[in-house]
């Protein structure tokens, strides 16, 4: 039983599933891919397997299959369909089980394909991506974000998360003692300051250290004030983030850090039969490849250096609108990125 | 096939199962170089890597 290239996307942008709560949508993947007459199950890790080929090399195509909270009306405007996902990352996904699709349909297909919609990208534990790991020793892997149909992303900066929290005793604030807040604001200006300092001399974003605050609060009840923090920073190749979460926990005393996510920069080399099958097919959809390193995170980062094989992140959509209200996916440019990813999928083997 | 590095003009030894599109690093320079064409076998500097946000 075949459905419809849009209906499918649309079907998953209906079932919410923020981190965590992939339950629904991996089952709905499973029940589809099943249809298909593929093998199929959920794994352990919650995430929705699909298995199709019978020979040659195993190529690995995962997308995460969480989005990041915020309900968006799934609508169709024109050639936009809006929906939380549709970008990031359902619309990369749902490309990668029609591609497959499509490519055994055509009897192209010379290699066996595991489909992984993963659980937990957007979370910092990537829990699909972490089992994933461990399962497969694939030839080639596709990983599903948003590149935009003409182009292909060839590496994500490193990442760290860092939870700040101050505690003292309360004291009055016209007194000599310093808020527990400005404890807090000492310490992000020293991160700040660390990044600059390794960040002189480096002019792509891709070899900088890019740090963000993410949530501050504070509080007190009369006998404590407290102030805690989330700080991100994104990690140029060559930062250990074990090494940084050492350092900065250094620095924030006496408060306490908890450091979690320390996942380091990966960067695939292009000079593969993966890249090159991509440049094919994208120039005989009339295109000309584009290349990307961006600054974000993503599963690559987990599966990449654990495999070593040729890999890239393949998918449309547009990354400006991840995880924002407005995210929507041109309709016909997820209908060509399917097309050229069937064709990838052909020369494959 | 014999082409030349168009970065550093070096002769490069192309291996006969080829294609185009194939990205190779020039043995000489270490420019990073796309087959453009087979016939004649023709290089050109791989296009520039990007940067973007996101994910």
């Amino acid at each position: 039983m075949d459905i419809d290239e849009v209906n499918f996307l649309t079907a998953m942008l209906r079932i919410p599933s923020v981190s965590g709560q992939e339950a629904e949508v991996a089952n709905f993947l499973v029940a589809q891919m099943h249809g298909f007459g593929w093998e199929t199950y959920v794994d352990p890790s919650g995430s929705a397997i699909g298995h199709l080929g019978d020979s040659g090399p195993l190529i690995v195509l995962l997308g995460h299959i969480d989005t990041v909270p915020g309900n968006i009306p799934v609508r169709i405007e024109g050639d936009l369909l809006y929906g939380r996902g549709s970008v990031d990352a359902k619309g990369p996904f749902a490309t990668f089980v029609m591609a497959a699709r499509r490519a055994q349909l055509a009897g192209t297909l010379r290699c066996r394909i595991a489909l992984v919609g993963a659980t937990e990208e957007e979370a910092a534990s990537s829990r699909g991506a972490h089992y994933a790991k461990d399962q497969y020793a694939p030839q080639f892997c596709v990983i599903g974000e948003p590149s935009g149909w003409d182009r292909i992303t060839l590496g994500y900066k490193g990442r760290l998360l860092a939870h700040y929290y101050y505690e003292q005793d309360a004291a009055h604030s016209a007194g000599e003692e310093r808020a527990a807040p400005e404890h807090m604001t000492d310490f992000w200006a020293a991160v700040q300051s660390l990044c600059a300092k390794h960040n002189q001399g480096h002019t792509r974003l891709f070899e900088q250290m890019i740090p963000s605050l993410r949530r501050v609060a504070s509080g007190g009840d009369g006998m404590s004030d407290w102030v805690e923090a989330t700080i991100g920073i994104r990690l140029p190749e060559g930062v250990n983030p074990a090494a940084l979460a050492d350092e900065l926990e250094a620095m924030a005393m006496p408060a306490t850090l908890r450091c979690e996510g320390g996942c380091p920069a990966f960067r695939s080399p292009r000079t593969t039969p993966l890249v090159s099958a991509f440049m094919r097919s994208i120039r005989k959809a009339g295109g000309q490849p584009g290349f990307l390193h961006k600054t974000g995170t993503a599963d690559m980062n987990v599966v990449g250096p654990a495999w070593g094989c040729p890999i890239v992140a393949y998918g449309p959509g547009n990354s400006q609108l991840d995880h924002t209200p407005n995210e929507h996916i041109s309709i016909s440019e997820y209908r060509t990125a399917i097309a050229i990813l069937s064709d990838v999928l052909s020369q494959v083997g | 096939m014999i082409a030349t590095c168009p970065e550093c003009a070096a002769e490069i030894s192309l291996p006969a199962d080829t294609l185009e599109s194939e990205i190779i690093s020039c043995p000489e320079c270490g420019a990073e170089l796309e087959v453009i064409s087979l016939t004649p076998p023709t290089l050109a500097l791989a296009p520039e890597v990007e940067e973007d946000w996101g994910e």
